[in-house]
């Protein structure tokens, strides 16, 4: 099936639980009438401890939410943005759909291809950066956009990529990542 | 003097806005208190009275649905939900991320007046992955509303109690329809289900549970304090109150603009959109989002901003306000093309047109595009968007479907351009009109 | 009540029926897929999309609608019509031409219905998505992901009927998959069900695989003789051989499922422990001489028969008829309590602890008459009161624990009836061959007391008649009245002297079956059978 590939290659560690996660994991159960509830929130804290989600992280969900492997996996392969293979230090995900297309998506794309010196879809050789596509991420007035791992930047232009490379290169914090997202409107110059 | 309009961003020039003690300073929880006062009942007559509509695309009204709750008398020991749709995904839409980032506090009050009048205890707001930076502020609004007691056991002293929560999604634009993000928030995949029987009735666990959008929460405080009259002094009969339009595409200042219902589109399109930039002409707009039928600019001359209007002229909707403008420099074919991957890629696969007709479109229209299709093709997308439309499982078919019957339609020259013509498919077969023919009018519906 | 329409005619039915079964009341058949009477509802498929006359609002699917007042839908519409065609184009547009290579074709839904209601040219000008095929998941069961529609009857069975959950659909869109979590296969004895259910070739069974394209089979409704539970089923065979047993409709049995062991037990009827020809003291004798051999040792008196809980009513009646009224002085027994069957995993669904299917018949003959216990059985082999045993079909040397050898020692002539080879048969002066239960017509009465049909399906093997036929012809040797020698007859003198059968005939029987001592079935009409 689909995206199978990466799912058997092992992870560096114990794949287990400290006890104040189990405990946080006991609360997030007990936020909803069913156990199962917790899926998704386990699932996400699995991906941020463990980095992605191989057949034994999902065996480690499978537990916690008392749901047998094949749903964890069933729930796990139905959502885009929980991971199936490892990605970059930095994902970049850049929005494609209309109204980013309409100003300027697949470009902003062919950019950080010749920057970054891969194809969509793959990732850096230091392991830094991981390049993909995706759809509408609601922030269609401030395009081209893209989001890396948490945060939005948008309103790019090739000297907003060039900044936000060299800082999440140099590991330098970076400011307020979205400056004009604090704006509700915008003016463009034409 | 007429009252302010902007019932929905009054806070947003604020700095700090997203912290209790501004936002109190401010009005914030103010709408609480006095709902708090009222019987459950009243509150739900309130909002019935405001005519408030849902605003995340269906535009159904708010108050009816909250009726649809069974009372405690017919629904045993069953605890109902009260959800807040914050899935935003709608393609041009961007609207609830701005409420939620730049105001958590007026949609969180909303939803616990919202809980107050259906009866619910548990508050749920399902956020989409991608706005784990914004979970993070609504985590610390809540906690905020839960220290100052608006919040948890006997709220403001009422004797009510009421949890609320956030629960993130994990990439999934189907997860914004109602049921499906249910099924998400059950733990499952986020598979729509099969109606009836209603999330009202039997929702979130099989109890009752009430689904409304941010924005839709947003405006219910302000609601409790002034008055259903209050909120009907701005928009239309149909269509009260003011509504936030997301606004994209080829236009000199896109944003998030709030505006009273019914004022004409060219007003939001050149006065707070500030128009096209210098030598463009209109050639198109989508106005609710990308799943509604596009619009011609005869249409966008004639429309207003409300529910009826654009209904009647342009057999279109006003869906969640996902306002895309596109000028003379756009390719048609290409930006159904785009659309159409986005549909395909979103499908949850559940419903045999859906899951194999979507695909199937997007398919064509890339080879439409690469101009490797013929004039058959079109007639086929037609057929194929036709026998998607009214025979899925939930909207996500006919939401698929509108784009290619509408952008066939109204642009059929566009595409008669784009392929090889064998000569057998005519206007009649996109659904177009000869522009040669007779002119008749265009159908309401 | 609720009173329905379907294209136009009423129908009564009680409120919530399902509109798809209200509509087979009338004679209407709906198309459908994931719409299963034993499984949840999914309504997915769309297949079963109806105009809504009155009621409600149209189009809808059948399968999601309960009946109710006033409900009226329509499937003679152009509508509906042309919404099955396109349902057909939507599930074939991505499926694999595999219909040579496909077990499944000849009794495929795809098939079926495009046939019925597709009838079209293909438009597809694009390529198929393709996903993994012949996948093992599992003892039973092969997967092939491309040939599924995702009607989801897979999933619901391991959720709702096994409690299992092996089956989950992944990934999204029309990248959807049927699939395990590796290496978690299915674990469950009710794999074979899987095939069963699946309506195209996507889950097929490993053992039925490549063996006969199903429009050469015949078929013929039996019950299965693998446990007390009795599962109705249907045996598919063709000139001779069986190729495969099929789970039969029971609500009151069986629903629509049986265990991977009762559904393997056709391969019992052919094989090579079968018994073929009669044997006396070792060598390959006819028919009569072996019973002129029967005849010599029951002359001598002091006769002792066993009755089996391996055989019919019939056979069971039979015999103790010949001893009651053909062999004065005979004593009968029968072997109590269930007989375990170490290979298979008795269960709280469907797999009894009591592997004989007829151990209830057994009973009410034996609380009908006198028929004596198993101690006593031990008691008149200790003591060596016994001339000549003749043991129907049960295996008594290994449930009384004799010694292989040591039946010669403990009376002159054991006879054994039999379908098989065992300590019994192999311990006996004289053995007849008796046919398999799917070579006759007869019945079981199972772990719940309902009395069941055996239709004959196959010819006996070799020289192997049914075991009631051979009894009478025993009978007749013996110048006592000749019975019926048809299996309808001897079950009902059966029903005429036992009360608790009173009322019932092949008849009332149909495919159902009747519940013994139920007066209602004394007064049921006859249902559709013979």
């Amino acid at each position: 099936m689909m995206q199978t590939g990466g799912f058997s290659s092992p992870i560096e560690g114990a794949i287990e639980w400290t006890d104040g996660e189990k405990a946080e994991i006991e609360e997030l159960c007990g936020r909803y009438p069913e156990r199962r509830a917790a899926m998704l929130p386990v699932l996400w804290k699995a991906q941020r401890k463990f980095g992605w989600l191989n057949f034994d992280v999902m065996r480690l969900v499978s537990e916690s939410v008392g749901q047998p492997p094949s749903e964890v996996f069933a729930v796990a392969s139905f959502y885009t943005m929980l991971k199936k293979q490892p990605t970059g230090r930095y994902l970049f995900q850049v929005c494609q759909t209309l109204s980013c297309a309409l100003r300027g998506a697949d470009a902003l794309v062919s950019m950080l291809e010749d920057k970054l010196e891969i194809q969509c879809g793959e990732t850096t050789e230091d392991g830094m950066f991981t390049l993909m596509r995706v759809e509408c991420l609601a922030s269609c007035g401030s395009a081209p956009m893209m989001q890396v791992n948490d945060d939005f930047f948008e309103l790019l232009n090739e000297a907003r990529v060039d900044e936000i490379i060299a800082a999440l290169k140099s590991d330098s914090p970076l400011q307020t990542p979205r400056p004009e997202a604090d704006q509700w409107q915008w003016t463009i110059e034409s | 003097m007429a009252m302010d309009h902007r019932i929905l961003t009054h806070r947003w020039e604020v700095e700090d806005a997203h912290t209790l003690a501004v936002a109190e300073e401010h009005g914030a929880y103010v709408g609480l208190k006095k709902a708090l006062g009222m019987q459950p009942a009243e509150v739900t007559e309130v909002v019935k009275a405001s005519g408030l509509r849902g605003r995340g695309g269906a535009g159904f009204p708010t108050g009816v649905k909250w009726s649809f709750v069974p009372g405690p008398d017919k629904r045993g020991d069953k605890p109902v939900y009260l959800v807040c749709n914050a899935d935003e995904s709608e393609p041009g839409t961007f609207k609830d991320r701005y409420l939620m980032w730049k105001d958590p506090h007026m949609f969180i009050e909303g939803c616990i007046i919202a809980a107050y009048a259906v009866g619910a205890h548990h508050v749920y707001l399902y956020l989409r992955g991608e706005f784990a930076y914004i979970e993070e502020r609504v985590d610390a609004a809540i906690a905020e509303a839960r220290a100052k007691g608006y919040i948890g056991k006997n709220v403001c002293g009422s004797g009510w109690d009421c949890e609320v929560y956030t629960h993130l999604g994990a990439g999934a634009y189907i997860c914004g329809e109602e049921t499906a993000l249910l099924s998400s928030l059950e733990g499952q995949r986020g598979q729509p289900k099969l109606k009836p029987p209603f999330p009202a009735v039997e929702g979130a666990w099989r109890c009752p549970t009430i689904v409304n959008n941010v924005e839709t929460m947003a405006a219910v405080p302000w609601i409790i304090e002034n008055g259903a009259d209050a909120y009907r002094q701005f928009g239309t009969e149909k269509a009260p109150g003011t509504k936030l339009f997301s606004c994209s595409g080829n236009i000199r200042k896109p944003g998030v603009y709030e505006v009273p219902l019914g004022i004409p589109m060219m007003e939001l399109l050149n006065d707070y959109c500030g128009g096209l930039y210098e030598g463009r002409t209109l050639q198109a707009v989508i106005p609710g989002g990308s799943s509604v039928p596009i619009m011609t600019p005869d249409e966008v001359a004639q429309a207003t901003m409300d529910y009826e209007s654009i209904n009647e002229v342009a057999a279109s909707y006003l869906g969640s306000g996902g306002f895309i403008v596109m000028d003379d420099t756009v390719d048609l074919p290409d930006a159904l093309t785009n659309l159409l991957r986005f549909y395909a890629h979103e499908s949850c696969g559940q419903c045999t047109p859906c899951r194999e007709g979507v695909g199937w479109m997007h398919k064509v229209l890339e080879r439409v595009s690469a101009r490797e299709a013929t004039d058959e093709d079109l007639a086929l997308l037609k057929d194929l968007a036709d026998n998607i439309f009214g025979r899925t499982i939930c909207f996500f078919g006919p939401s698929a479907a509108m784009p290619v019957q509408s952008f066939l339609k109204k642009f059929p020259d566009v595409f008669f351009g784009r392929v090889h013509r064998g000569g057998n498919v005519d206007y009649a077969d996109l659904g177009a009109v000869d522009p040669a023919a007779p002119v008749a009018p265009a159908p309401a519906k | 009540m609720a009173l329905v329409k379907i294209n136009g005619i009423e129908v009564e039915v009680p409120d919530g029926t399902n509109m798809i079964e209200a509509a087979k009341e009338v004679g209407v058949e709906i198309p459908h897929y994931c719409y299963h009477p034993h499984l949840t509802i999914a309504g997915n498929c769309r297949m079963c999309l109806v105009d809504v006359e009155a009621g409600g609002r149209g189009p809808d699917v059948a399968c999601n609608m309960g009946a109710r007042d006033g409900l009226a839908i329509r499937t003679d519409t152009e509508q509906v019509t042309q919404m099955r065609k396109s349902t057909m184009e939507f599930l074939l547009v991505n499926h694999p031409l595999d219909c040579p290579i496909c077990d499944q074709a000849g009794e495929c839904r795809l098939q079926d219905y495009y046939m019925e209601h597709g009838n079209y040219e293909s438009r597809l000008s694009d390529p198929k998505v393709s996903k993994a095929k012949r996948q093992d998941i599992g003892e039973h069961i092969v997967l092939d992901a491309e040939r599924c529609v995702a009607c989801s009857r897979c999933v619901r069975f391991g959720d709702e009927i096994t409690h299992t959950g092996e089956l989950r659909l992944f990934d999204r869109g029309d990248h959807t998959s049927i699939g395990i979590f590796p290496g978690e296969k299915l674990s469950h004895q009710y794999q074979g069900n899987l095939a069963d259910i699946c309506p195209v070739g996507a889950l097929t069974n490993k053992d039925f695989r490549f063996e006969k394209r199903v429009w050469y089979l015949r078929e013929q409704d039996s019950i299965c003789n693998g446990c007390a539970t009795g599962c109705n089923i249907t045996v598919c065979h063709e000139q001779g051989q069986i190729f495969r047993y099929l789970p039969r409709r029971n609500d009151d049995v069986n629903d629509s499922w049986m265990c991977d062991s009762g559904r393997m037990s056709y391969k019992r009827v052919g094989d090579m422990s079968r018994l073929l020809r009669p044997v006396v003291n070792g060598e390959s004798v006819q028919m009569d001489e072996a019973i002129q051999a029967i005849v010599a040792s029951v002359t001598l008196g002091d006769v002792g028969v066993v009755l089996g809980a391996q055989e019919t009513n019939e056979a069971n009646w039979a015999l103790y008829q010949l001893s009651r009224l053909g062999i004065p002085g005979a004593r009968v027994f029968h072997v109590e309590g269930h007989h375990p069957d170490p290979t298979m995993a008795p269960d709280d669904f469907l797999v009894s602890e009591d592997a004989n299917p007829n151990t209830a018949g057994v009973q009410l003959l034996a609380a009908h008459g006198e028929v004596e216990d198993t101690d006593a059985l031990q008691t008149a082999l200790a003591d060596g009161v016994l001339k000549t045993l003749i043991v129907l079909g049960d295996d008594v040397v290994d449930r009384l624990h004799i010694e292989p050898n040591k039946p010669a020692q403990l009376l002159p002539t054991l006879v054994y009836l039999g379908t098989h080879d065992n300590h019994t048969a192999q311990a006996s002066t004289i053995v007849l061959p008796v046919a398999a239960h799917v070579s006759q017509d007869g019945s079981f009465i199972n772990k719940d007391g309902r009395v069941q049909r055996l239709r004959r399906a196959l010819n006996p093997l070799g020289d192997a008649q049914p075991a009631y036929a051979v009894i009478d012809a025993l009978g007749a040797a013996l110048g006592g009245a000749p019975g019926t020698a048809k299996a309808a007859g001897t079950f009902a003198q059966m029903a005429a002297e036992i009360g608790g059968m009173s009322g019932m005939s092949y008849q009332t029987l149909g495919a159902q079956g009747q519940v013994i001592g139920d007066a209602a079935s004394a007064a049921q009409s006859p249902s559709t059978g013979e």
